[in-house]
């Protein structure tokens, strides 16, 4: 009888060390993906923020504006990130210029698992006008 | 012996699972911390600049203050707990140097969804060194 269950568990441990090699390594991977995205989330914030923010210098004009945020947000994230959406919105208050920037798009996956997460930013600048 | 049977692979996914809680939290810190060094790295810079630009001590103060929180808000981050410190020459003189420091603590004690708990922090530091124009135009 105790023979018979000895036979019948033959096999089995490396079965079950199959399925516990799987699981352990799912959570490995997703952990390393969920570290990988909250990285590309900083860095999608942080570029957006330089954009608004190299976009704000003087003598800068509506289209070079628009340039420079796509270009800042290119070089600071393109490899993680990809936008679907780039506001740039600018106006005078006072003798300051003021650039807003509003960033959507998602972050590419960078894990194993072939997860897009969507993200948005948004980032403000304030500089001097240009003085006519 | 049959008892036992997959008993093996229940203490695997207990045992990952309750490895996973610590580790997803010491990446919500270890992320928090990342953002707030980005964060404190703009502010200081954006502050200098700003402030070497002005022309009087209470107008430069003004710019690093707004600076600071601009950047800080931009990151997603509360400008409560930070610790902005500042030095520049009298009058803010050409050739100076303006000096901005910022301090942020991120709390250890917290958890994604569950927010900060008062207690045990990281304190973050960015210094940034601006050399006001030597040919700056000023009023008067």
């Amino acid at each position: 009888m105790r023979a018979l269950a000895v036979l019948r568990q033959r096999g089995s441990a490396p079965v079950e060390t199959i399925f516990a090699f799987v699981f352990v390594m799912t959570l490995a991977l997703g952990a390393i993906q969920i570290a990988f995205s909250l990285y590309a989330r900083n860095i999608v914030m942080t570029s957006t923020h330089e954009a608004a923010r190299a976009a704000v210098e003087r003598g800068r004009t509506e289209a070079e504006v628009h340039a420079i945020v796509r270009r800042v947000l290119g070089q600071g994230a393109g490899g993680v990130f990809r936008a679907t959406r780039v506001e740039v919105v600018r106006h005078v208050e006072g003798t300051r210029l003021v650039v807003s920037v509003a960033v959507a798009g998602t972050i590419r996956s960078l894990g194993p698992f072939p997860a897009s997460l969507p993200v948005t930013a948004r980032a403000g600048a304030a500089g001097e006008a240009a003085v006519p | 012996m049959t008892r036992e049977r997959g008993q093996a692979l229940l203490e695997t996914i207990l045992l990952g699972l309750l490895l996973m809680i610590p580790l997803v939290w010491l990446l919500s810190i270890l992320a928090d911390v990342h953002r707030s060094a980005l964060a404190t790295t703009a502010a200081v810079r954006n502050a200098g600049a700003d402030a070497a630009r002005e022309t009087s001590v209470t107008a430069a103060s003004r710019a690093i203050d707004d600076a600071v929180s601009r950047a800080l808000a931009d990151h997603g981050i509360a400008t409560s707990g930070a610790r902005v410190r500042w030095s520049a020459p009298p009058a803010l003189r050409r050739g100076g140097a303006v000096e901005v420091e910022v301090s942020l603590p991120v709390s250890v004690l917290q958890a994604p969804f569950l927010g900060r708990i008062a207690g045990p922090a990281i304190w973050v530091n960015a210094r940034h060194v601006t050399r006001i124009d030597l040919f700056r135009s000023r009023d008067g």
